[in-house]
Formats: C-alpha cells, structure tokens, sequence
C-alpha cells in the first residue's frame, strides 16, 4: 500500500513537473517572437544577434509578425528558436514557421486544406488550380503594382502574363529558377542518368553516349566490384516510383530522344506538334533496355515497392551505383550525407551523363535558359492576417541582397570569410557545419520556397549561392569528384553532361499546362487515368517476363484512357503560340 | 358519440400528465435527437453533392445540378469496378479470417486451466488493437522486405532460393492486408467471445464429465452451441461492415504495382474526391458504399431472421 501510494505520487510529480515544463518552454518561445503583442525594440534587438541590432530601428512598426506556410514537398522544419530565422524577424520583422508534406501526396494535402477551410499565410502547392477553384488565394496584381522595382526585375512582362489566370489575376509568383546577372551555373539542376565517379574512375574515364553503354559499365563494375569497401553489397541501379516522383521510371524517353523537359509531351518544333514520348519508339527501346537489367538482376528488386525516405537512405550508404534522377530530388540530401560520411572520398559522388538513343545525338538534358514553372509557385491566401506585410517580405526575400545572403550564405564571420578582395569562402570547419542537419534546423534558415536567385550578387562579385561560388564549388569537390572532372576536361556539372545550348520556345516547358488541368475537360480526365495506369504499368513492363507481351498489355491499357483527349487539347495550348 | 369524445379528452389528458411526469426523461431524450439530426442527418444533405458539379467555392446551393452524371462516370469508369471488387474480397476475407481466428483463440485460451498463463497470454494478445496501422504496417513492410526477416527466414530453411518481393506481387496483397487483420485484431475480438464461454453454466460441462465426454466432445457440444447466438449476432452486425474493408492498410501498404488489388472505395473517394478535387464524384462513390452496405445488412438480418432466432431488428 505504501509503496503504491508512493509511487503514484511520484508519478504525479513527473506529470505535473512535465506540465510546468512544457508552459515554462512555450512562454519562452513564444515571448521573443512576439506573436501579437507588440514588443518594445529594446527586447527585439537584445534577443538577436549584434550586427542585426543597429538595423533594428528599420523595422516598420518594431514588432514581428508570425506567418505561416505550407509548402507541399517533404522538408525538414526548422527549430522555433532558429538564429538565422531570428536575426530575419528581428530585421524585417517576419517570421515564417514552414511545414511540410508528410505522408500525404500534394494534391491530398492541398484537397485536405480546402476542405477544411482554413489556409495557412503563405502556401506553395503544386495544385494551385485546386486553390483557385476553391477561392482561396489573394490577387497579388495590386501589390506586385506596389512595388515597380521588383516587378520590372523578377519576370519579364512576357513571364508575368504567364501567371495571369483566367480571371485576369496573378495569384502567385514562382520563387525559383531567376537569374541575376552573370550566370554562374555549376550544377545540372536537371534530371539524368547519373552514376557514381568511382564507377567512372574504375573504368578509366570512358566516354558513355548511350544506354547501351551506361548499363555495360554498370554491370563490369559490378561484376569486378559486388560489394563496396566496407562489404555492403553494391546495387547497380535502383528507380524511384513512389508517387509524382516516378518520374524517375516515367519520362527519360523524351531525352533519350534529345528533347528538353516539357514534361508531359514532346513539342516537335519543326511543324509545332505535339508527340506522345510514352509510345515512342525510344521510351520502348528504354524499357525494353530496363527489362533486359532487371531480368539481369541488375535493377534493384526494391524499385518499384520503395518509398523516397527508403530511397534516399539508400543512396546515402553509397551503395547504388547509377539512377536516373533529378538533382533538387535527391542531391542536397544525398550530398550532405557522404561530405559527413566521407563517402566523397570514395567516390559515391553522382555526376551526369547526357545519354541518348544513339551515339553522338545532341542531348537536352541541362535547361541553360530560366524556366519560369507558371504552374506553381509561392502564394498568400485569403486566411493572411496581413497581406501588406507578407507581400512586401516576400519582395525583400527577392530584392534585399543581405537578407539573400543571410538564407543562403548565413551569418558573415560564422558561417562564412571574407577575402581582401570582398570575395565569399568558406572553411573547412563551415563547410562541415552547413552541411550538419542539427547545425541546419539549430542556426541555417534558407526559407527556400521564398523568391531567391541564381547568378551574381548585387556586388558583381559573389554568387547568390554558394553552390555556384566558383572557388567554392572547386573547395566543396571531394578529389575523386574533381579528378573525374579534370578527366572529361569539364568544370561544371552542365560541361560533364554537355547538353547542346539553345533557346527554348515560350510554350516551354509544357507541363507548366498539364499540371493544371482538372477533371472538368475530358483531356484532364485522360490525363489523370493516363497518370495512374502508367503508374501501374510502367513497373509492371520492366518486370515482365516477356516484354513484347507486356508491352501489349500496357498499350491497351494505355489507350483505354483515351490519350488522344489530352494530346489533343495540349496541342490546342501549343497553337496559341503559332 | 359524445362518450368518445371525453374518452378522447382524457386520454390526452392522461398523456399530458404523464408527459409533465416525464419532463426530465424527455428533455433529455430530445437533446439526443438534436443531437442526432444535427451530426448525424444534417450531414447527409451532403449527399447532394453528388447529384451536383460540386465547387467549394459555389457552395452547395449554388453547385449546378447534373443530375446521374457522377455515377455514369463511376460505372463507366473500369477502375472503379475494379474497385468494388477489391473491397468485397478484402472486406469478405478479412471478416471470415478474423471470425475464425477469433473463436478458436477464444477457445484455445478457455481450455487454459491456469489463471497465471491465460491472463497475460489474454493481455498481450489485444494489445497489438492499439497500435496504430502506422506502426503496423512500417513493422510489415520492414520483415516483408527483401532483406526482411520473413525472406530471411524462407531462405535460410531452403523453401526458396531468391528473396520475394511481396509488395511487388498483386498475389500477395490480400493475404497480406488479411493476416495483418488477425494480427491485429484476433486477441480484441476474442474477448468477447470468452466473456460469451464464461457465461456458460459450468454445470453443463460438470454433466459432461460424468457422461464420459473428453475435452474435445465437450468444446463441440457445450462451448460451440453456447457462443453461437453471440456469434450470429456479431456476424450480423460485420456484415454490414463488409465494405468498410479499410482505408489505411491498402493506402499505406499499397503501391503502384499493386493498385489495381489494392485500392477500396474509401481510397477511390480520397483520388478523386480529395486529390482532384472532384467532391461530387468522390460523394457518389461514398454514397453507393452506403447504399450497398444497407442493403446487405437487410438481406443478411432478414436470412438470420429466417433460420434463426438471432436477428438485429
């Protein structure tokens, strides 16, 4: 009896310690935020950092309003008590708690929000017609008048006219892809064929043009190399289907054929038609080349069941030799984790190869130009408790250099020197840090769905990011990446992938269209069975026993859902521009 | 004539009286019918929806009618047939699976003598009802992998040579979905099974006993007959759960390879309805599930009512 007695109270003293606890961490999170209430500066300034201090008194009303935004991509949420995010609130007076898709699939979140009613501040979906639909969003026409500078410099009028909706109003702004200045491009922020430097190193630095030839790489490199160093066994290819993303298994047809990325369809410039890539002949020579692999073993049996978290775990043990990816889908993550692992030095590191159909084509891989994606982008809705403020944040994000290199670069003596000649570099000991997922969700607030740039800084000196930084770039290469580099005589990753570089038509790219077509047209129908019966399909072929056959069966599949609606009226979008 | 009508009159009167009487009783009563109308009806006028082309932003006054469209797009549509199919099968499987399994625990765990391994045989047995499907199905897909435990195992012991890919395979799916089911389920449903053997007179079996009949002859001559009405009644009430044959497991365990066996309805619904935004198409899915499964309740109570005595209403 005694021992019970004092064990509950035990129990009750953990509970109500646990309680206060929990009110005591809130207050403090919630009191130099500010929430509501407005703080005098003093508090504002003595929280944040030092250098911020003395640019407090630019804040227009001295108190930090809290937004909100959802953004339909997994992500990882930052800290509430974020340092950089901190400096920014103090600075410009705004705060922005981002989450993140999880679990759901964009449009089932963006459909979950409507249905609900409620609308965080900000929110970047991939299913903007979906909010449109629903009411949900605020014309952005007036304030974007407001504000001649950053409208005259953000898009072109051509590019503005883009976003124009039916209605006659812009709802949102597409927060990436924009170039200032002098292009200082180094990655291939595309999609590929990618494979691991130590595969390249291994084989002696051959030059790979075909699919052909991708694969026979990949099958002596793990014939001579079944297991890495360590004794984890090697994967020769592995292919992501998980939802949108099977992109990855879907679309390499239209580049095997030397298109760019429009996506959804093949524009054939010469007479301004539209093609279908799903049944042409160079998407069934891919699949049939991916059937002959997985028969081989050579495809990872886990493909097609695997999710993107088991995914990208996946390439962060360095295991997998070759995937056909797009970089923003798997690099920053992937990266991050061999810099800490050291994989990089072993030569996990992935580079592109611009393959095509036949040997010596020109590819398409690599966007030189900027692609203005008018189907998605940042936007503010109706629920925004203050437009004028979100809007004119939103700008800053765009036109105040400081407050892009404090997202990107982060906080000047911390996170970053700077040399006699006013040019950015990073230590070592920084590099590591920024790269750190606790450093990142503890201090690095990139607010990377907000308006940002590529190209040159305002002082036509540095780049926008680091990434792009060219002494940078050469510092963050591990040896063997940049051996592989100095072997092919390239120094960028476009070089490495040597796409041919042209202007794109101002349709481009196409699937800014099709992914706002909605069920109300039979196209949108199609489009969406289209989309499932492939996502059935397309894995079932790879798998099957006898490709001819499978093959067969998916065409019936494929054309029960009548695709001649969708290309049809695609092609109608594509006559606009005539 | 004139007898009749203070005959009337009084009646009333003693209605009214005994109305007074109950006052609390019928007050009480009446906040549940508000209740019920405001939560339970009132939310049906959303069925309209599916007789309209629904616009969040139009509301549903102001939705334009469309008449059977809806439906003629889902009867038209394979997938949704497709659909149907997979429901009943996993709906069925899953309830005969769990059914099963539960009677012969109930019974098994009843035939255990000793208090101190049948409670905590008991305990341990339901606690996997509290698990989400989350876990459950994150722990299935783990063991189920290529490199999970289950391949590991099958390999070791030579029953196969290369590892399966068990989510890969539409073969695989609905026993998957079932077993996870019984696994889940099989110790919260056999409680009340128990409760329904411990209801029953112990004499019976005492009788038995000295009749000469071994353990065997008693569980089928006094246990089965004991817990047959209880079991007749919860299998009455399951079938009209038939179609609820889950939305979770299939959504999370479910991949592209394998959606042609493994989407329900409630997924169906959540495609269109949610993701694309169609209220109306997904609204007359729902509504066809609730259709269908009032209809099978009714043929199913009206068959017990005919050979048996057990019936729901």
């Amino acid at each position: 009896m005694k021992l019970k007695k004092a064990t509950s109270l035990f129990l009750s003293a953990i509970m109500m310690a646990s309680v206060v606890a929990g009110c005591g961490n809130k207050a403090a999170d919630t009191t130099p935020a500010g929430g509501e209430t407005t703080q005098s500066e003093d508090t504002t300034a003595a929280d944040g950092a030092e250098e911020s201090a003395a640019d407090t008194a630019e804040t227009s009303s001295g108190e930090v309003t809290d937004f909100t935004m959802f953004i339909t991509m997994p992500g990882s949420e930052i800290n509430d008590d974020n340092e950089i995010a901190q400096m920014i609130a103090d600075k410009y007076g705004v705060r922005v708690k981002e989450t993140w898709l999880t679990g759901q699939t964009a449009s089932e979140a963006t459909g979950t929000l409507i249905a609900g009613g409620e609308y965080p501040d900000f929110i970047d979906s991939d299913e903007m017609n979906l909010l449109i639909d629903a009411d949900a969003l605020v014309p952005l026409d007036d304030y974007i008048d407001q504000y001649p500078e950053f409208k005259e410099k953000w898009f072109t009028e051509e590019e503005w006219e883009k976003f124009r909706q039916p209605d006659g109003h812009i709802y949102w702004i597409n927060p990436f892809g924009n170039t200032k200045g002098e292009t200082k491009t180094t990655t291939h922020n595309d999609e590929a064929f990618w494979i691991q430097v130590r595969v390249l190193e291994w084989a002696g630095y051959p030059k790979i043009q075909t699919l052909d030839e991708y694969f026979q790489l990949i099958e002596d490199y793990i014939a001579a190399n079944p297991t890495m160093e360590d004794g984890t066994e090697n994967i020769a290819y592995t292919i992501l289907c998980e939802d949108w993303r099977y992109f990855c298994l879907e679309n390499a047809g239209q580049f095997l054929a030397g298109y760019p990325n429009d996506g959804s369809v093949i524009v054939d410039k010469t007479d301004m038609t539209i093609k279908d890539y799903n049944t042409s002949d160079d998407t069934i020579a891919y699949l049939k080349k991916l059937n002959e692999e997985y028969k081989k073993g050579m495809v990872d049996p886990e493909s097609f069941t695997q999710t993107y978290d088991e995914y990208i775990a996946k390439l962060s043990t360095g295991r997998v030799l070759g995937m056909c990816d797009q970089w923003w889908d798997f690099a920053n993550n992937v990266n991050d984790s061999y810099k800490q692992t050291g994989l990089d030095l072993k030569g996990c590191n992935y580079v592109p190869l611009g393959l095509t159909t036949e040997a010596g084509m020109e590819n398409r891989w690599h966007t030189y130009d900027d692609t203005v994606n008018q189907a998605s982008g940042i936007a503010i809705t109706k629920d925004c408790k203050d437009p004028d403020k979100a809007f004119k944040f939103l700008v800053d994000c765009a036109m105040d250099q400081e407050l892009h290199d404090l997202r990107f670069w982060g906080v000047k003596g911390v996170d970053y020197e700077v040399d006699d000649d006013g040019l950015f570099y990073r230590t070592d000991e920084q590099r590591l840090n920024w790269a750190d997922t606790a450093y990142q969700a503890s201090h690095r607030c990139q607010y990377s769905y907000f308006p940002q740039w590529h190209g040159t800084s305002d002082d036509g000196k540095n780049a926008n990011k680091p990434e792009e930084q060219p002494s940078e770039f050469m510092h963050d290469m591990a040896e063997p990446l940049k051996a592989c580099f100095d072997a092919y005589g390239v120094t960028t990753y476009p070089q490495m992938i040597g796409s041919v570089q042209e202007t794109n038509g101002p349709w481009f790219p196409m699937y800014s269209y099709s992914n706002n077509f909605t069920t109300e047209t039979p196209g949108g129908v199609a489009w969406a069975k289209m989309g499932e019966c492939k996502h059935e399909w397309l894995p079932k072929v790879v798998m099957a026993e006898d490709f001819d056959k499978g093959w067969a069966e998916y065409m019936d599949a494929y054309n029960a859902c009548k695709p001649e609606d969708f290309l049809g009226e695609m092609q109608e979008i594509l006559d606009t521009f005539k | 004539m004139a007898r009749d009508k203070t005959r009337k009159k009084m009646d009333m009167k003693a209605t009214l009286k005994e109305m007074k009487h109950q006052k609390f009783l019928i007050g009480v009563s009446l906040v549940v019918v508000v209740y019920g109308i405001i939560f339970y009806y009132w939310p049906l006028t959303g069925w309209l929806m599916a007789f309209q082309n629904y616009k969040p932003k139009n509301g549903i006054f102001g939705s334009k009618f469309v008449g059977l469209d809806k439906f003629r797009f889902l009867f038209e549509d394979e997938v949704f047939i497709k659909v149907i199919r997979n429901t009943f099968a996993m709906g069925v499987i899953n309830l005969v699976t769990t059914t099963i399994m539960a009677v012969l625990f109930a019974i098994v765990l009843n035939e255990v003598r000793r208090a101190w391994i049948k409670k905590p045989i008991q305990t341990i047995s339901y606690l996997p009802h509290f698990l989400s499907w989350i876990v459950v199905t994150s722990i299935l897909h783990v063991s189920l992998s290529s490199t999970g435990i289950i391949n590991d195992l099958l390999m070791r012991f030579g029953f196969i040579d290369q590892a399966i890919n068990f989510f890969a395979h539409p073969k695989y799916f609905w026993p998957i979905v079932a077993f996870a089911n019984c696994w889940k389920e099989t110790g919260w449903n056999a409680i009340i099974y128990l409760a329904a053997i411990t209801a029953i007179d112990p004499a019976l079996y005492e009788a038995a006993s000295i009749d000469g009949a071994d353990r065997l002859q008693k569980i089928r001559y006094i246990t089965f007959p004991g817990i047959k009405p209880t079991f007749l009644i919860l299998l009455l009430m399951n079938v009209g759960n038939v179609l609820n044959a889950g939305f979770e497991v299939q959504y999370l365990l479910g991949n592209g390879l394998v959606q042609s066996v493994s989407q329900t309805i409630d997924i169906y619904v959540l495609k269109w309805g949610i993701s694309q935004n169609d209220y109306s198409l997904g609204t007359a899915a729902g509504l066809f599930k609730s259709a269908v499964s009032i209809a099978i309740i009714v043929i199913a109570n009206s068959i017990a009512k005919k050979y048996s005595e057990q019936r729901l209403f």
